[in-house]
């Protein structure tokens, strides 16, 4: 006959954090004198370690592993980008955007004709409208050029404050906004930045998300609502969250940039890949990271020579492709004349890689 | 030798980014993020999926399902020094979705036959597997991921209520259940088999 315990369920209800703090200790105190619970308890941890325990689960070859990364990437990547319109959509988009603001014209033109003159307030910012696909919304003291290359959109502010609008899935082309102290670089869709007195003064963003690069200071990646505006003290690196208030443009003080260059992420080695000593094993993930730290850390002078050190020794490593791409965005933040040649070894190398339409806008 | 070595591997350690880190990147897009959270969790996350779907053919489609599915919640992180346990998490409520859409599928495929057959029979499958695989895979969905999560992944009774969206009295009742079963199982196959 099997020897049995009341408190036998009491094993399991421990075993699952059933039992409170002192119903635990006094169970541990029968647990320790009862032979019964104990085995019980015993079996339970077999249990677990038998499943615990190194399984035969096909895990597929070290290349269908690679396979299955870049398809994940490249999903998550389709998944960062709009999906481009098709043409029907973007004829019945048109069509419902015409019927709309005929409609508006028409509600407008029905209010107005009443006063003899309708007259706009004074003091109402001044609409500039660009050819699409990007729009401006120019305040009336602002001070602003535009230049459009083939591949570059660049939208000099001197001072004053603009409201941008832009629809990736009309162009590829790369929009700038060059600042007295600093650049904006977009990835979408629509943001307000304003400067004065030669220095940028407030970044907010609406939808998608702009990287501010302001001269002696990390790249600062803003999201959807977040906004950017000068920290009260110099020497304060600033920061991505949302400011609760807009500081008033022109009587603030020039904010000084502070004397040493603030850096939000430190490179914990300062060795680079290249000039690290040879090891026995080489390391392609901390090369990998090494690069990527200095990369997010805004050094991109060391971010270029990292990835290429990394793709002349791991040419065949799963992340050699993203290192290829950093690479090209390292060297055009550095404003190198070598990206366009990294942009052409990438497309050699990949010809069906996933940020090909990225790079081919970089060379057009 | 020694102190060289040493130094190698604390810069490694500090050349790693926490999850935490990873999180946080992945949130701002960035696409390498994913890579390295892909290189340290696909074997396991693939393994708990492996084992709760009883090694069905679209693993590799729900481990990819998961990471994306993460990537798209990454603002949503806790701060965790791990993300392992929020990932299987997440899986766990991808399954109980899959499991669902397939339930539904066969409902509506029985109705059409006129009778109701079983989902998927994974016995064939499972010849070559250790005692306790065979166990496991015998249980039922829900009680094969609740006993996973709280015995390999170590995830409390309320963690998994929460990840699963079910009371944690029913997490109780599973775990009980597949416990006496799986246990019955092993013994009943352990005497059987020379």
């Amino acid at each position: 006959m099997k020897a049995s315990c009341p408190r036998l369920f009491e094993v399991e209800a421990s075993r699952d954090g059933r039992l409170t703090g002192a119903e635990a200790a006094r169970f541990q105190s029968h647990l320790a004198a009862c032979a019964v619970c104990a085995r019980e308890a015993r079996a339970l941890q077999a249990v677990a370690e038998a499943l615990r325990s190194p399984t035969m689960v096909a895990e597929g070859d070290e290349l269908h592993v690679r396979r299955e990364r870049t398809r994940l990437l490249a999903a998550f990547d389709a998944s960062l980008v709009p999906a481009p319109r098709s043409r029907a959509q973007l004829w019945f988009r048109s069509a419902a955007g015409v019927a709309l603001v005929s409609l508006l014209g028409a509600l407008v033109f029905a209010l107005w004709s009443a006063p003899p003159a309708p007259s706009r307030a004074p003091g109402a910012a001044a609409l500039t409208k660009a050819p699409e696909p990007v729009t401006i919304h120019a305040d009336s003291s602002a001070r602003w050029s535009r230049r459009v290359d083939a591949g570059l959109d660049q939208i000099v502010l001197e001072s004053g404050a603009l409201s941008i609008r832009v629809d990736h899935s009309v162009s590829e082309r790369r929009l700038l906004v060059i600042l007295p102290d600093g650049e904006l670089e977009d990835i979408g869709t629509t943001f307000f930045v304003s400067a004065e007195a030669g220095h940028t003064t407030r970044v907010t963003v609406q939808e998608g998300s702009v990287v501010l690069r302001l001269h002696g200071l990390p790249p600062l990646a803003l999201g959807a609502g977040a906004a950017w505006s000068p920290p009260p003290l110099p020497s304060t690196p600033p920061l991505s969250t949302p400011a609760p208030s807009t500081p008033p443009p022109s009587p603030l003080a020039p904010p000084t940039p502070p004397p040493a260059p603030a850096r939000r992420i430190k490179p914990t080695s300062t060795a680079t890949p290249a000039a690290r000593p040879s090891t026995p094993a080489p390391d392609p993930a901390a090369d990998f990271r090494a690069a990527l730290s200095a990369f997010n850390s805004g050094d991109s002078a060391r971010a270029a020579d990292g990835f290429a050190a990394f793709l002349s020794r791991y040419p065949r490593d799963p992340r050699a492709e993203d290192a290829a791409y950093l690479r090209i965005l390292a060297l055009q933040r550095e404003g190198s004349p070598a990206t366009q040649q990294a942009a052409r070894d990438y497309l050699g190398r990949y010809p069906r890689g996933f940020r090909r339409a990225e790079v081919e806008g970089l060379l057009r | 030798m020694i102190s060289r070595g040493k130094e190698h591997a604390a810069e490694r350690d500090a050349l790693q980014s926490t999850d935490a880190e990873l999180m946080r990147q992945l949130e701002a897009g960035q696409v390498g993020a994913l890579g390295e959270l892909y290189d340290r969790y696909r074997a396991p996350l693939r393994s708990f999926i492996a084992r709760a779907t009883g090694d069905a053919h679209d693993v590799d489609d729900l481990v990819h399902a998961t990471f994306l599915a993460a990537a798209k919640s990454a603002q949503r992180y806790d701060g965790r020094a791990s993300c392992r346990p929020w990932l299987i998490g997440i899986a766990a409520q991808l399954l109980r979705r899959r499991r669902r859409a397939v339930g539904r599928f066969a409902t509506v495929l029985a109705a059409l036959q006129g009778t109701l057959q079983p989902a998927s029979d994974p016995r064939p499958a499972l010849q070559a597997r250790s005692d306790v695989e065979r166990a496991l895979a015998a249980l039922s969905e829900p009680k094969r991921i609740t006993l996973l999560m709280a015995e390999v992944e170590g995830l409390s009774c309320d963690e998994i209520a929460r990840a699963l969206e079910i009371p944690v009295g029913t997490v109780w009742t599973r775990l009980h259940a597949a416990r006496r079963e799986l246990r019955q199982a092993v013994d009943i196959e352990g005497a059987g088999t020379p």
